[in-house]
């Protein structure tokens, strides 16, 4: 039994990444992502009343909460069906019909597939990047960048997820319900939040005046969303949220160092799930 | 656990004698009795008691004394989905350099076994070799020498048939200059910077044809390559098939279609219900099965009717009028008394053949019988 075989799995990403890249959803999003910079930018400006466009900071900020969305379900469509729909289709038969280990097509689709997220976020958010540094200037590049990897980051999270659904799955349709239900648990996941902090006792008023328990902020960590949210506000240095009138200290436990730690295991368990179900799968 | 010593075949009249070992003293007992019969049995050492059920009789392959001539050698593969015997102890073999056709009704069981082959589904016992190895232990190793063309094959809808070739190339650790002559070998040159998902149903099974030939297998496995297409895919496909053959692969192929089978296989396996009930060249499973060839009889002077010269003749069956013929079953032997005992009572005769059995009767007894 010889090793792993990088060859193969960089064979996998190439093609999937050849196969992807043309999807006329991830072209659509790519759009979506470049006009959404400009339009948040050109907000953010608006609101100082000084420059056209807004800097870095204000623009990111503004399109936090959509892109903690849109990111996610790039990396949904792109992994849903990557398994779940090809077993159905009868292209992975051919695929592990080859001299190629199971393991190694699974590295190859996370990497091909995160490869044409890692793309559509350098060109949109890129390209943004590129105009505001234009016409703002470099103000908050660091938080930016940060930004742009941190975004990276969280299409690998929902890719190792979506992989993993995809792995469990035994048909295409079954893991729609699977990325739906990924999808809307990072939507619905503020709300419940607020509804468990309401049942816990504190009332609006607390919450309006900025007074909200510090578990309230570290339970970021069961939504990769927000805790993407969380950290890429933590690379612009930001320590606290100021929003409609109150401002909340962000919790010292939410380090990055945390954050990251935090990152990881959403990306490194769904991932170990993924190869164990795909492993002892039939195909 | 008994034993099987010695082959289940006995004499003519279909007996089945078997020596087992008795499992308790271990004492060889011989027993008798017909295919599939439940026997009581005593061992006469220590007189332990048991039942034994006598396998069904198949028709069972001879014996391949050089393990180097065989191919693919599988044996007892058993899967069970949710409780359903997908796959019920299969065993059969495939010869090197011959055409294999794997035969059974929708539903028997081939997809099942095949995919077991390539270990794409886990199997819950048996063993698999193909070329000398296991596949559970050197998967890695045989896949390098097989071409595998799944039932539906479907490739990635955004690559072209060159980009999907170039896929299956670098899999495989192979030159990509082969390409454009497998493109061409397979005819789809016009085609080759159109995406796939633009393709019908035959072009995409040509690709997969093209596929198949990567690397230049020793083994190929096509599962039901000609399900679904019409004449001329099916007559182009046959050819590919009788081609790579004559350039000294071995091939097994599946269909639940007999006519795609008998004019190309050497020898054939009967899938059904999960079970293997035949392994044979197609003659000796015809010969097993003693379907008798169908003699034709026109006269000049037909009245329409079952003459009765041989309505109580032994060794006739299934006698039918069509038009001024008839045609009935019969053994070769008494051909010729069929003949003189007509001629006898009156008849001429202006015409006679024979039509030897052919798979599909072969098939059709097998499967719808209670083999």
């Amino acid at each position: 039994m010889d090793g792993f075989n990088l060859k193969s799995v960089y064979t996998v990403a190439k093609k999937e990444f050849l196969d992807n890249i043309r999807n006329k959803w991830i072209i659509l999003l790519t759009i979506i992502f470049i006009l959404l910079i400009i339009v948040f930018s050109y907000v953010a400006g608006g609101q100082t009343g000084e420059d056209t466009f807004g800097n870095m900071q204000n623009t990111v900020f503004g399109l936090l909460g959509i892109s903690s969305l849109l990111i996610p379900l790039i990396a949904i469509i792109l992994g849903f069906s990557t398994i779940s729909g090809e077993a159905e289709s009868g292209a992975l038969y051919v695929v592990l019909s080859y001299p190629i280990r199971r393991i190694e097509v699974l590295f190859g689709k996370l990497l091909g597939l995160g490869s044409v997220i890692s793309f559509s976020i350098l060109i949109g958010f890129g390209l943004g990047g590129i105009i505001i540094a234009a016409t703002v200037g470099l103000d908050y590049i660091k938080g930016y960048l940060g930004f742009i990897i941190l975004s990276i980051f969280l299409g690998f999270i929902y890719l190792s997820l979506a992989i993993c659904i995809s792995s469990y799955c035994k048909r295409r349709i079954t893991s729609i319900g699977g990325g739906i239900v990924i999808f809307f648990w990072g939507m619905i996941y503020g709300t419940v939040l607020i509804a468990v902090m309401f049942g816990a006792g504190y009332s609006m008023e607390d919450f309006m005046a900025g007074n909200i328990p510090d578990w309230f902020f570290n339970s970021v960590v069961f939504s990769p969303g927000d805790l993407y949210q969380t950290a890429v506000q933590r690379a612009f240095g930001v320590t606290s949220i100021d929003a409609m009138g109150f401002s909340v200290r962000i919790p010292d436990f939410l380090s990055m160092t945390t954050l990251i730690i935090v990152h990881i295991i959403w990306f490194v368990i769904p991932l170990v799930l993924a190869y164990y179900f795909f492993r002892k799968r039939d195909i | 656990m008994l034993i099987l010593l010695c082959s289940p075949f006995g004499g003519l009249d279909n007996m089945v004698s078997k020596i087992i070992k008795c499992p308790k003293c271990k004492t060889h007992i011989t027993i008798q009795g017909n295919p599939g019969e439940r026997i009581s049995v005593k061992c006469n050492n220590c007189n332990t008691k048991g039942y034994f059920t006598l396998p069904d009789s198949t028709p069972q392959a001879e014996p391949i004394r050089d393990s180097s001539a065989i191919s693919i050698d599988i044996r007892n593969l058993t899967k069970h989905f949710k409780g359903v015997n997908a796959v019920n102890g299969a065993t059969f073999k495939v010869k090197k350099g011959e055409i294999f056709g794997f035969l059974g009704p929708n539903g028997a069981g081939k997809t099942t076994t095949i995919k077991a082959m390539l270990n794409l589904i886990h199997m819950d016992s048996g063993q698999v070799r193909i070329n000398g190895l296991d596949i559970k232990n050197d998967d890695i190793q045989i896949k390098k020498n097989i071409g595998f063309l799944p039932e539906r094959v479907s490739f990635y809808e955004n690559l072209t048939p060159i980009q999907t070739l170039n896929f299956f190339c670098e899999l495989k650790g192979v030159n990509k200059s082969i390409i454009p002559s497998l493109i061409k070998n397979v005819g789809l040159e016009d085609a080759k910077y159109r995406k796939v998902g633009t393709f019908s149903k035959g072009m995409v099974q040509l690709l997969g044809f093209a596929q198949v030939q990567i690397g230049n297998p020793t083994i190929y496995i096509l599962d039901e390559p000609m399900s679904g297409l019409d004449a001329r895919w099916v007559k182009i496909i046959r050819e590919k098939i009788m081609d790579l053959n004559s350039r000294g692969a071995t091939i097994m192929f599946s269909s639940h279609i007999l006519s795609e089978v008998e004019s190309l296989c050497n020898r054939v396996a009967i899938i059904k219900k999960g079970k293997i009930i035949a392994e044979n060249t197609i003659s000796n499973i015809s010969k097993y099965l003693r379907i008798k060839p169908r003699l034709k009889i026109t006269f000049k002077n037909f009245n329409g009717k079952i003459p009765e010269v041989l309505k109580n003749l032994e060794g006739v069956e299934d006698i039918e009028i069509r038009g001024d013929s008839l045609l009935l079953s019969c053994d070769s032997l008494i051909r010729s008394k069929i003949i003189s005992l007509l001629e006898k009572a009156g008849y001429v005769i202006s015409d006679f053949r024979t039509f030897e059995p052919s798979l599909e009767d072969a098939f059709v007894k097998l499967v719808d019988g209670d083999a």
